[in-house]
């Protein structure tokens, strides 16, 4: 029974270990683990799992514990990382892979705004294809109800002219449209191949 | 070289004065920037983290636009996303396909994509700069600070050094000023975090007015706008939090550059920063 059960979790774990590598595109198997990128990496000091520690992690196949770390949603995409590691392993692919699938599945720690940032900033860019700084902002204090932070700063923008009132205007906004649409299909259509990958090895 | 200018969307709201200065000073070299007819957003961070075939397809609608010119940029972001796709697209024809079924045009990778660094360092010369200089910014010292997405990654974005960019050093140098070298050149702000989470950026921003400070600097120079709003507007919230008054001022180089080629500071949006330039200058003369 229990034989049966390790190489099912073994099992789970490669499956996890290929689909981080073929989302990312980071070669895993590389990393020697140096800690040359969590020595640069602006945010380590804070992070809840270092990012030479992820690395591990998901080498080992620890799916649950990388998908639901605090550190995927801190990581400022510096990129420093990526430019100093000697086994040209691409962390800040590896970060960027690891927040689509903990999105995924469903797996995004508690506390952390910024998915909800994201998708505020996409939504805008789909519909006026331009960032609607002020639209932007409105959303997102509605979204996530911290209405109060930086108030005091609105009036000052306005009057260093740092916010336009006015939404933008781009023409071809139903090719726009389509564009949007037409990479949600194909994404989801490489999820779908990405996982029956990973499920037949 | 012939250009076209890619904004992007920083430039016509919290970086205004980033835009105005560049036009200012472009025209005052003669170096002409038509504004790429009706571009859209380079998706920024919020699509590579989100959507990787979204991440390439919206730079490259743009960048397929161009018409074979090299397309000329301000901000870092912009310029990081639309270097990554030409990267990506170029290198593999499976990436290219992909990308043209999303934005139904086969771009190849190809448009030429320059930092405005690059532009008046390189294209123009730092010879011509210093030779339109009427104003040199004499007794001024200044630390360039370049941020993470002009020289990161470097296989990427070919800018300069990655650990030591000496372009805006360079242009400052020949606008007259003192560069002073200082090792926070390429250290993270935070970014966007300023909206998401302001601890990662008030912590980030404080190692770096505090290093410019200890380098004996008068002033930050940028070349982004998220760094420039993090260091300029953000020095208040350090202060209340840490109880560091830095005071410094935070400016664009098209806006320093601009004051050492004789522009009127009005011209240069200098009214947009938030810590005061004004006494600064005043007391340097400028």
């Amino acid at each position: 029974m229990s034989t049966m059960r390790e190489t099912r979790l073994a099992n789970e774990a490669a499956d996890f270990v290929a689909l981080v590598e073929a989302e990312s595109g980071a070669p895993l198997a590389a990393c020697l683990q140096c800690a040359k990128c969590t020595a640069g990496c602006p945010v380590s000091a804070r992070a809840d799992i270092k990012p030479h520690v992820l690395v591990r992690l998901v080498q080992m196949g620890q799916r649950d514990e990388v998908l639901s770390s605090r550190m995927i949603w801190e990581c400022t995409s510096c990129q420093t990382c990526t430019t100093r590691c000697p086994q040209k392993v691409d962390i800040a692919a590896l970060t960027d892979a690891l927040r689509r699938l903990s999105r995924a599945a469903g797996k995004v720690v508690g506390g952390t705004t910024v998915p909800t940032f994201n998708d505020i900033f996409l939504r805008t860019i789909r519909r006026l294809g331009r960032m609607y700084e002020m639209g932007l902002m409105t959303s997102f204090k509605l979204r996530t109800g911290n209405l109060m932070a930086d108030v005091d700063k609105f009036p000052m923008m306005l009057a260093k002219r740092k916010l336009a009132l006015l939404p933008p205007h781009v023409r071809g906004a139903a090719e726009r449209k389509r564009l949007f649409e037409r990479a949600r299909r194909a994404s989801e259509r490489a999820e779908a191949l990405a996982k029956a990958g990973g499920e037949k090895k | 070289m012939s250009y076209v200018f890619y904004p992007g969307c920083s430039l016509e709201g919290t970086a205004r004065d980033f835009g105005q200065s560049t036009m200012a000073v472009a025209k005052a070299l003669g170096l002409e920037l038509p504004e790429l007819p009706d571009w859209t957003c380079c998706g920024s961070t919020a699509a590579h983290q989100t959507d990787p075939l979204l991440a390439l397809a919206l730079p490259a609608k743009n960048l397929a636009a161009a018409g074979g010119k090299t397309v000329a940029v301000c901000c870092a972001a912009c310029y990081s996303r639309l270097k990554t796709a030409n990267h990506e697209i170029s290198a593999s024809p499976d990436v290219r396909r992909r990308v043209a079924e999303v934005t139904g045009i086969d771009y190849d990778g190809r448009t030429p994509v320059l930092h405005l660094l690059e532009i008046l360092a390189k294209d123009i010369g730092l010879a011509k700069i210093a030779a339109h200089v009427t104003r040199p910014l004499k007794g001024l010292r200044v630390v360039s600070y370049y941020g993470c997405l002009l020289s990161r990654p470097p296989e990427i974005t070919n800018f300069d050094n990655a650990e030591n960019p000496m372009l805006m050093d360079n242009v400052m140098k020949a606008a007259g000023a003192e560069a002073i070298d200082w090792p926070h050149k390429t250290e993270c702000c935070g970014a966007s975090y300023s909206i998401t989470d302001v601890s990662i950026v008030l912590a980030l921003t404080r190692e770096i007015l505090s290093m410019a400070r200890a380098a004996g600097a008068d002033c930050i120079v940028t070349a982004c706008p998220l760094c420039q709003i993090n260091l300029d507007m953000r020095q208040k919230d350090v202060a209340k939090k840490f109880g560091e008054e830095y005071n410094l001022p935070v400016f664009y180089f098209t806006q320093l550059l601009g004051l050492a080629l004789g522009l009127e500071p009005a011209s240069l949006g200098l009214r947009s920063l938030v810590v005061d330039p004004m006494p600064l200058l005043a007391a340097k003369d400028f």
